[in-house]
């Protein structure tokens, strides 16, 4: 029970610590004007973080190269490092790799719009990191808190990965079911007596 | 920190049970292997009846170490045993899940694919 309660307390600010150091990070080098910082405000998603894609304009772009079988799945609670992951299946390998193609064209032209005011060296920094661009049976666009996979019909059915993703999200509440339950013994032990719990004190 | 004759655990369901490194991929004499790095390995332990085989040659990413790996904010992470991920040619899985806690520093060493099969990230 210690090395759970130590773990998890450890990992907690720890995690939170470097998602702030990259976003900072990000934001410091590259977007400095404060009329891009306000846009960053009115960004829902936590804050500080930045969105090279969002998740309309990734949507629209998947129904222009018309990609079978859309599926996005909110993943914020589940994962520390995404908010949405985006599954897509093309006909062909010609068809994913126009998949891509496409939405890194559209990161593009929105990055290059930040370009133009400022560093030279800053464009490559923005531009979403793609993935298995070659082979063409899957291509992950992972542009920071938005992941795209694009599969073709048969990688799709063997990685099978929102079954992954939506199972992930019941076995993640349960364990999270079970660590409060420790919490609360642990409390009961330390205090000796049954009334109201500060969590304040883990 | 892996070497040419270092025994690896696969962190995956692609089939193998354990590796062993013969050759890191990078510079012409590399010496170590760290988090990300991908090496070729020969497997030497299999699962019956699965498509790889004992003494077949692999791809694979190192995804956990039990050198110690550092972060800029000073986090350091260390598992207790050397473990690695079976890839093909273009870096994609063999197997289609990952078991175990992967590291985030391999999102940022482009092995997207693997952190988003695997269960929890460090």
């Amino acid at each position: 029970m210690w090395p759970s309660l130590r773990q998890r307390a450890l990992r907690l600010p720890s995690s939170e610590a470097i998602h702030q150091w990259r976003f900072s990070d990000l934001i410091n080098r590259s977007f400095c004007s404060s009329a891009i910082n306000a846009t960053n405000n009115n960004n829902n998603g936590g804050g500080s973080v930045v969105e090279l894609l969002k998740l309309e304009e990734v949507e629209k772009v998947l129904r222009d190269v018309r990609a079978d079988d859309v599926r996005v799945i909110p993943v914020k609670k589940q994962s520390e490092f995404a908010n949405f992951v985006v599954v897509a299946t093309g006909k062909s390998q010609w068809h994913v790799r126009n998949i891509a193609q496409a939405l890194i064209y559209k990161a593009s032209l929105f990055s290059s719009y930040f370009v133009k005011q400022k560093q030279p060296g800053a464009k490559r920094m923005l531009l979403p990191s793609v993935e298995g661009q070659e082979g063409g049976n899957w291509i992950v666009i992972d542009s920071g808190t938005l992941i795209v996979h694009a599969f073709d019909e048969k990688a799709r059915d063997y990685y099978n990965i929102e079954q992954l993703w939506t199972s992930k999200e019941s076995s993640k509440d349960q364990s999270q079911s079970q660590v409060s339950i420790f919490e609360v013994i642990y409390l009961t032990q330390t205090k000796g007596s049954f009334g109201p719990l500060d969590y304040d004190d883990i | 920190m892996i070497q040419p004759q270092t025994h690896l655990n696969v962190a995956d369901n692609s089939g193998a049970r354990e590796l062993m490194c013969i050759r890191i991929i990078g510079a012409s004499n590399r010496r170590y292997a760290h988090i990300g790095d991908v090496i070729v390995a020969v497997i030497k332990d299999a699962v019956p009846n699965m498509p790889l085989e004992r003494s077949e040659v692999v791809r694979a990413v190192i995804v956990r170490t039990c050198k110690e790996l550092k972060r800029d904010n000073g986090m350091i992470i260390r598992y207790d045993d050397n473990a690695a991920v079976v890839i093909d040619q273009e870096g994609n899985p063999k197997g289609t899940r990952v078991f175990g806690a992967i590291a985030r520093e391999l999102r940022q060493f482009n092995f997207t694919k693997i952190v988003s099969l695997a269960p929890e990230v460090l």
